[in-house]
């Protein structure tokens, strides 16, 4: 934690040094996220556009054509490293596999700040995330509270060995814990697919006639599990992570209990408000890691509004919004 | 030139002795992975269990039955699953626009038939490596249903246009009569028609094949058509079960559908194989999933798992066919 302060005070110290407004706005933000596909990191590109317009800077996408592509992110990377952009906010593919190309943006010193997924390696400005260990815990928690912390549990895992999945299925497993009257029948593979995880609601329902709960390692998986339960006409309450418009969808209509979120718009915004203040030598966060929110059927409406509509945080907020 | 003829012909004749064999090894197979499971797990012999499985199989089988014409003739379609993705995400939004599930049907079978039709032109007018050419339009076809999509889910159909993939029909899920209905025609079409021994002669021997007559290119294009409309037809099913369409659904396809193809003991160097193997394949696939889940199998192991049972299915297939030769 030590450390951490530090860091925060350097870029305070910096800002003292100068005077706050120092360069000329019209910078251009390199934007990286990992695919095309998620709709999360659609709702990180959005917020980063949403930002950078409102400090009147430009940001350029760089999105792998195949989705997580490790050599095709690395190409980006040196084709961005040629373009030199004023900084860079960075999501990595993979958080062990992309430190050689975040080497490089330091080699060419470009300023780089870090989302969502902790790059295991390189010198970042800031880092802006989330925490997957409480977004899966907090969501098992709400789930066993509203089960009466008793029933029959099934966990569906997202693809095995994947950050995010790793951190989101310990979560879901130590709030079970804390739940003795909580049996777990199985913790079954959907590699975060809506078929995959359908077929595997299926096969499970044959061989467990009472299943109460359902975590699902994303929302995608969620509503595959409900479209199982809903073709057996059998219930049980289910639970995804990633607050995406389809599960808002589904929580209104009570078809899934919550979604946990930790909220990519944000991520995108504070990544590029980061980025760009270091280049305005304003003061800087050296680490936000935003508290997960458990949306559910009381506290949905402020995640049903179209992205375009959303309004970034403040400055004054981003402190706020940390979990630390 | 007779007896080249002849050759050229004569695969799907040998069906009956030493396909007929083949097959027979396929579904002890089959059999012995089902004897497995029953004794393992108290619920896999359950009537619901079994409709459950050949609900889940037929999916892959879709897919894969336009995909062992293609193979038979020497070919591979690697842009099926990407097809799937294309189809669904333009059929699930013509539903959406229109509200006629009737037109969304017909859209996504088009929009898989377009594109398949594509691959076979891109085979046979401009010469390309079927390998090649469908990896090239998987990659186009991602693009597009990317670029089209940008990150967003279709979801919510008609309960009507639900019943397709999820509704039953005299206690048997619908899918499963399509399943039963492809797999008759498949079998019919190749092993019974002039136009299905013409696609085996073609996979056994090009040459031949054009020497003796056979119109190569057009035979080549319909099984490409085939295919595409197959793929189509699994976008349909996929968007009426799944209730929802996403771009990325398309990955998780493919592999199994060409596994299925395989394990069925169709060949990769065509001319030999039977849509009936691929249903067996696809059945496998699905029995192996399933018996994992209900054993409560670890997340860890069940890629190796399903990797090692491919390999023994193909092994096992090579040795009977070397005896039998």
């Amino acid at each position: 934690m030590k450390r951490t302060l530090s860091y925060m005070a350097m870029p305070l110290l910096m800002a003292a040094a100068f005077t706050t407004q120092a360069r000329a706005d019209g910078e251009t933000i390199a934007v990286f996220t990992k695919n095309q596909t998620n709709p999360f990191f659609q709702t990180v590109r959005v917020g980063a556009d949403n930002m950078a317009k409102t400090l009147n800077a430009k940001t350029l996408q760089y999105i792998p054509t195949k989705p997580d592509s490790i050599p095709e992110q690395l190409s980006q990377i040196e084709d961005v490293v040629v373009k030199k952009p004023s900084a860079i906010v960075f999501t990595p593919v993979d958080y062990k596999a992309m430190v050689p190309g975040v080497e490089k943006i330091n080699e060419a010193k470009i300023p780089v700040v870090n989302i969502t997924d902790r790059s295991a390696g390189g010198k970042f400005l800031s880092f802006v995330g989330a925490d997957d260990y409480s977004l899966g815990l907090e969501t098992a928690r709400f789930l066993l509270k509203t089960l009466g912390g008793k029933g029959n549990i099934v966990i569906i895992e997202g693809v095995k060995g994947s950050l995010t999945n790793v951190d989101r299925v310990r979560g879901f497993n130590d709030a079970l814990k804390e739940a003795p009257g909580a049996k777990l029948l199985a913790s079954q593979p959907g590699n975060y697919q809506r078929l995959q995880a359908l077929q595997v609601m299926e096969n499970l329902m044959q061989s467990n006639s009472q299943i109460d709960g359902v975590l699902a390692a994303n929302d995608a998986m969620a509503v595959g599990a409900i479209e199982a339960l809903d073709g057996a006409n059998r219930k049980a309450q289910v639970i995804g992570i990633n607050g995406t418009k389809e599960a808002i969808d589904a929580i209104k209509s009570g078809k899934l209990l919550a979604s946990g979120d930790y909220n990519g718009f944000a991520q995108g915004c504070l990544g590029t408000m980061m980025a760009i203040r270091s280049l305005r030598n304003q003061p800087v966060i050296s680490e936000i890691v935003l508290k997960p929110t458990v949306i559910t059927k009381d506290n949905y409406q402020p995640f049903d509004v179209p992205l375009e509509q959303r309004t970034c945080p403040t400055f004054e907020d981003a402190g706020k919004l940390s979990a630390k | 030139m007779t007896d080249i003829t002849k050759d050229a012909i004569a695969p799907p004749r040998s069906f009956l002795s030493q396909d007929a064999i083949q097959l027979f090894y396929r579904l002890l197979a089959a059999l012995l992975i089902c004897a497995v499971l029953a004794v393992l797990s108290d619920s896999f012999l359950s009537l619901g269990n079994i409709l459950n499985v050949l609900r889940q199989a037929s999916l892959t089988f879709f897919i894969a039955s336009g995909l062992t014409l293609v193979v038979l003739t020497a070919g591979l379609d690697l842009s099926v699953g990407a097809n799937v993705a294309l189809s669904a995400c333009i059929a699930g939004t013509v539903i959406h626009k229109t509200g006629s599930p009737a037109l969304g049907i017909l859209t996504g079978l088009a929009c898989g038939g377009i594109v398949g039709l594509l691959n076979g032109i891109m085979v046979t007018a401009l010469r390309i490596p079927s390998f090649i050419a469908t990896y090239g339009m998987l990659w186009v076809l991602n693009g597009l249903t990317y670029w089209y999509m940008a990150g967003e889910t279709l979801h919510g159909f008609p309960a009507g246009f639900r019943q397709i993939g999820s509704g039953y029909l005299f206690g048997l899920p619908i899918p499963v009569y399509l399943l039963l209905v492809f797999l008759g025609i498949g079998t019919f079409f190749a092993q019974r028609t002039i136009w299905g021994q013409e696609i085996y002669a073609i996979g056994a021997n090009p040459v031949a094949a054009r020497l003796s007559g056979i119109p190569v290119a057009r035979r080549l294009l319909l099984v490409y058509a085939v295919s595409g409309t197959m793929a189509g037809l699994a976008s349909i099913i996929f968007l009426s079960r799944l209730n929802s369409a996403e771009a990325d659904i398309g990955e998780s396809l493919t592999l199994p559908a060409i596994a299925a193809v395989l394990i069925g003991g169709t060949s990769l160097f065509g001319g030999v194989g039977t849509v009936f193997g691929t249903f067996i394949g696809a059945l496998i696939l699905t029995l192996v999933l399933n018996g994992m889940n209900l054993l409560s199998v670890s997340a860890n192991w069940q890629p190796l798992v399903t990797g090692v049972i491919v390999i023994l299915a193909v092994w096992l297939d090579m040795k009977t066919r070397r005896r039998a030769q």
